[in-house]
């Protein structure tokens, strides 16, 4: 530290003003605590505001943007389901294991009894095609079976094809019985 | 509780009030007026901390907050200050009011400074602190403060350089 280092100190010192700490300056003080406290608390009001409006606009916005993922329709299902009387295939289906057991369930439903007869009696073909037909015949009559036919070299497409088809084809057993010819070469094939 | 705080907080403000306004106006250049906003501010400051530090170093924290907000409020508003080439109220030889004049004097070199060399200035030379602890106040190396106080004095020298008369 040099002279003129030394002079500077002593004048900085030295020239201290003496300043007594008056009753103005403490409620000037006291104003300005309060006004910062208020300042504080607006501060934090505004942030609780601006968190809870943030996070109900999340919440808001949070199933929308879900939902908008999603297919908004519905998975294609088999077209036995929207047909109705046949929605009960996937449960019947379960219910009748083998085909022996077919020929005793249609009788006691209703009158496609007959009908389904015909199938019955093709009872030959029955043990041909093992599982798939008694899902189908269980419904309806020969044309479930004769849709068995088509299932016995593809399973899942027997339970899809009897709606349509009975309409048609259900009336005349002798498509059954040649559905069931039929089967029998598909089952052997 | 608040009672008690309160006094303690009054004080230590009543007893270094004087020394504290004596900082800040060296800090301002002189502006007694800003001054007295920069002291209220750091010491209102220091009310919402004095809990936590009046154990400790109330006087140190009041010191920071005074240097750095000097130092930055003068960065963000202009405070009307102006270089001259002459320095005004010289004071005349023999003049009753030669310690007034030579204050002036020194406040109005201060306030010629860049805020920043100011504050080292003050800081290294009526705070007596190392220039480690001025590089802590200000918020800078060590390098930077030192650049900051050594400058400083250099300008001092050349406008004080008719009242501080060198040796030899």
């Amino acid at each position: 530290m040099d002279h003129f280092e030394r002079q500077l100190t002593q004048l900085m010192h030295g020239d201290r003003e003496p300043a007594a700490f008056e009753p103005r300056h403490r409620e000037r003080l006291r104003a300005g605590v309060r006004a910062r406290r208020r300042v504080r608390a607006a501060r934090r009001a505004a942030g609780s505001v601006l968190a809870a409006a943030g996070l109900g606009l999340g919440l808001f916005l949070w199933p929308h943007s879900g939902v908008r993922d999603e297919p908004s329709a519905p998975h294609p299902w088999p077209a036995t389901s929207p047909t109705g009387p046949a929605a009960p295939t996937p449960g019947v289906s379960p219910s009748v294991p083998a085909a022996g057991v077919t020929t005793s369930a249609p009788p006691p439903t209703d009158t496609t009894a007959p009908t389904d007869t015909p199938s019955a009696t093709d009872g030959s073909t029955a043990p041909s095609s093992p599982t798939p037909t008694g899902t189908a015949t269980a419904t309806p009559d020969a044309g479930t079976t004769r849709s068995a036919t088509h299932g016995s070299s593809g399973d899942s497409t027997a339970t899809t094809s009897p709606p349509s088809t009975p309409a048609t084809g259900g009336t005349d057993p002798s498509d059954g019985s040649s559905a069931g010819s039929s089967a029998a070469a598909g089952s052997a094939g | 509780m608040e009672q008690a705080r309160a006094g303690e907080y009054d004080e230590f403000v009543a007893a270094r009030w004087s020394g504290l306004c004596h900082l800040a106006r060296l800090l301002t250049g002189g502006d007694r007026h800003r001054a007295e906003d920069l002291l209220q501010e750091s010491l209102v400051r220091l009310w919402f901390v004095w809990p936590k530090i009046a154990d400790e170093a109330p006087e140190a924290y009041v010191r920071k907050v005074l240097a750095r907000a000097a130092a930055r409020s003068a960065r963000r508003r202009w405070w009307g200050e102006r270089p001259v080439e002459e320095l005004p109220e010289v004071a005349a030889a023999g003049d009753m009011s030669a310690i007034v004049a030579e204050r002036s004097r020194l406040e109005a070199a201060l306030a010629l400074l860049t805020p920043r060399q100011r504050a080292a200035v003050v800081l290294r030379y009526y705070q007596d602190l190392p220039d480690r602890q001025v590089a802590e106040v200000l918020g800078c190396p060590v390098g930077t403060a030192r650049s900051h106080a050594a400058r400083g004095v250099a300008r001092l020298r050349e406008l004080l350089a008719d009242v501080i008369e060198p040796v030899g």
